[in-house]
């Protein structure tokens, strides 16, 4: 019953961390871009959630406009900066977006304080299931349910909508794309705020279990990272089953050795890129 | 910024016209020559032009730091957020082989410059199994593995207290005391003569062959692989100098503070060793002291009065990217190309003169 208890819980936290690596994937399949402050977006999801539901005293209110307003705060940055540095090699994206990464923390902890905060588990979520004698909380199984629902929509909205079409046919050249008549700019300022709106979404829907606290930041980049090591960068498979891996690890390591549960995620990649360096998914 | 203007005017008087030019030439190429004269009288300087010994001796450690950052990014092109592995468990080992073992200050140093070449090398060898963005991306992803040990082993490390009362022993050699290090001057001064050492050592790699193929290695590394260089051991073998470095480092700041903090080992030490080396001016030697300067002088000026003042290393970093890609150094050499007539040192190390810093090769 315990492991049934720890595998449930794995599951909604590798959907979690589904939510965010698809979200840094989608953005380096089309832009060619790493985005090193996805934790901070991540971050600013979860303390969004916050203030909007102290504000509306009410979680559902926030759920629908917090991460939204994330996103838009990634259009805005890509409109007006991230766009300037697309042509520039790799460690400058990553220098640019450790700027931002750094500025989003600094900012936040002159809003927010420097101390975490928790959220109340939302209204009507807040009991129990009880299935035969196995008791489970109720938001983690709506956790469960809803990142599945918006697995679904996203894998729906990338493989059957023109959008998603431009989207992959953009991963494979966008010049070609831009070439047809498409307006390029447009589509990668959207696909930036998307797949930073995702990591904004899992930042609100973990906040309730996990707290918030102005340092989650690099914590979550580095398991998103270990995620798509594991599961190979550009692939939306790839982030779904390195999320749940590493989810599972995670929380099953944390009944048998708790101290050890954070390493052990790392450790995982470890022994990924020891026996398959490209990762389980990746291509060469 | 005093300092760096009066060693600029310093450095200039020998080289800047007339006959003193032909010696200097021929000086240049030394790992003596070059800048490292000006160096050593800024070293000098140093103490009397900052508010305190122990600023000057906090910058030069940073400023190790940087240089062995400098030479994995600026020569070799590898980006990598997992300095702070090496910084902090210099910092660890070195304070414990002193506490535990009762070893001297020179053994303490020689097991930090093992450990860190050692864990590098371990570190490098499983990163550099993936190139360009992946490999940045687990260079970060094992320096929160080190954390999280580090956090786990808190009977060694002291988890989030840190490793407090580390001593500071006098330098002793074959149990003969040379000199007691336990004034800030005494200290500095024994850590002025190890960063100059580095910094010649840095300069004589640099100009090796290893240091050429290096930066092969860097502009194009499938044509070196085509050489018959092999580029993996190379870039571990970046990856081992660069720990030692970074591991020495970390061990002198910890007999600095005498205090070991868990910080010493997170990711943000990581992100502060690249943006000092990216402030400084990547592939540029006197970058990496001027980025060390310029992060460690500001941070005390601003940290009293506004402890939120990283917000402005982030936007330093994006507008570095944006107008300055050669960071502070090349700002300054710009400048002299413009005004000066001549940039000094431009023949100095393979990337002052290729101008626009190291890329990482996809």
């Amino acid at each position: 019953m315990l492991y049934l208890f720890q595998v449930l819980n794995g599951l909604g936290l590798g959907m979690i961390y589904f939510l965010i690596s698809a979200g840094l994937t989608i953005i380096f399949g089309l832009l060619n871009f790493v985005n090193f402050a996805h934790g901070a977006f991540f971050m600013l999801g979860g303390y969004l959630c916050w203030s909007l539901t102290e504000l509306t005293g009410n979680f559902w209110i926030s759920l629908l406009t917090g991460p939204p307003l994330v996103a838009f705060l990634a259009w805005a940055a890509e409109v007006t900066l991230i766009r300037r540095i697309y042509r520039l090699p790799h460690t400058f994206h990553i220098l640019v977006t450790v700027g931002i990464a750094l500025i989003l923390q600094e900012t936040t902890i002159m809003i927010w304080g420097p101390i975490g905060k928790s959220i109340p588990v939302p209204d009507g979520l807040q009991g129990v299931v009880k299935l035969w004698n196995f008791t489970y909380p109720t938001y983690r199984l709506f956790l469960i349910a809803f990142t599945s629902l918006i697995g679904f929509a996203l894998w729906y909205l990338l493989e059957r909508t023109r959008f998603g079409g431009l989207v992959r046919a953009g991963s494979e050249s966008a010049e070609m794309v831009a070439l047809l008549g498409t307006n390029i700019h447009r589509l990668f300022a959207r696909t930036f705020a998307l797949g930073v709106g995702l990591a904004g979404l899992a930042g609100t829907l973990s906040a309730p279990i996990r707290g918030i606290h102005p340092f989650m930041g690099p914590e979550v980049l580095g398991i998103a990272f270990v995620v798509v090591v594991i599961g190979g960068m550009g692939s939306f498979t790839g982030a779904l089953l390195g999320g749940l891996l590493v989810g599972l690890v995670q929380s099953l390591m944390s009944t048998l050795w708790p101290e050890g549960a954070s390493l052990m995620i790392y450790g995982t990649m470890a022994a990924v890129i020891l026996l398959r360096p490209y990762g389980l998914f990746g291509r060469a | 910024m005093d300092a760096n203007g009066q060693a600029r005017a310093a450095r200039h008087a020998p080289g800047g016209s007339g006959q003193g030019r032909d010696l200097f030439a021929s000086l240049r190429s030394g790992p003596f020559g070059g800048p490292t004269p000006a160096v050593a009288v800024l070293l000098v300087l140093m103490p009397f032009a900052l508010p305190s010994s122990t600023m000057a001796t906090e910058i030069l450690i940073f400023a190790t730091a940087t240089l062995a950052c400098n030479l994995l990014l600026g020569y070799g092109g590898l980006l990598s957020f997992g300095q702070a592995i090496f910084f902090g468990s210099g910092a660890y080992l070195s304070s414990l082989t002193m506490m535990r073992l009762g070893a001297g200050l020179l053994p303490a140093l020689l097991v930090a410059v093992v450990a860190g070449a050692v864990s590098a090398a371990l570190v490098g060898a499983l990163s550099v199994r993936r190139t360009g963005i992946y490999f940045v991306m687990m260079t970060l992803a094992f320096n929160q593995t080190a954390y999280f040990i580090a956090y786990t082993l808190s009977d060694w490390t002291g988890g989030d207290n840190g490793l407090l009362d580390v001593p500071r022993p006098p330098l002793a050699l074959f149990g003969v005391t040379l000199a007691d290090l336990s004034s800030a001057t005494a200290y500095y001064v024994f850590t002025a003569v190890i960063f100059l050492l580095i910094f010649i050592a840095v300069r004589r790699v640099i100009a090796s062959p290893f240091g050429s193929t290096l930066i092969a290695v860097r502009e194009n590394e499938a044509r070196a692989l085509a050489l018959g260089y092999d580029t993996r051991n190379f870039k571990i073998a970046a990856f081992a100098v660069s720990g030692a470095m970074t591991s020495l480092s970390g061990a002198l700041y910890a007999m600095l503070l005498n205090f070991a903090p868990l910080e010493n080992i997170q990711l943000s030490m990581s992100e502060n060793i690249v943006i000092m080396t990216v402030i400084g001016g990547t592939g540029s030697l006197l970058g990496s002291l001027l980025g060390a300067g310029a992060w460690v002088i500001v941070s005390d000026m601003l940290a009293e009065i506004w402890p939120r003042w990283l917000i402005l290393t982030g936007g330093a970093l994006i507008l570095i990217v944006l107008f300055l890609r050669g960071g502070l150094w090349g700002g300054v050499e710009s400048l002299m190309r413009r005004f000066g007539g001549g940039v000094p040192y431009a023949a100095d190390g393979a990337s002052d003169a290729a101008g626009p810093p190291a890329q990482p090769v996809e």
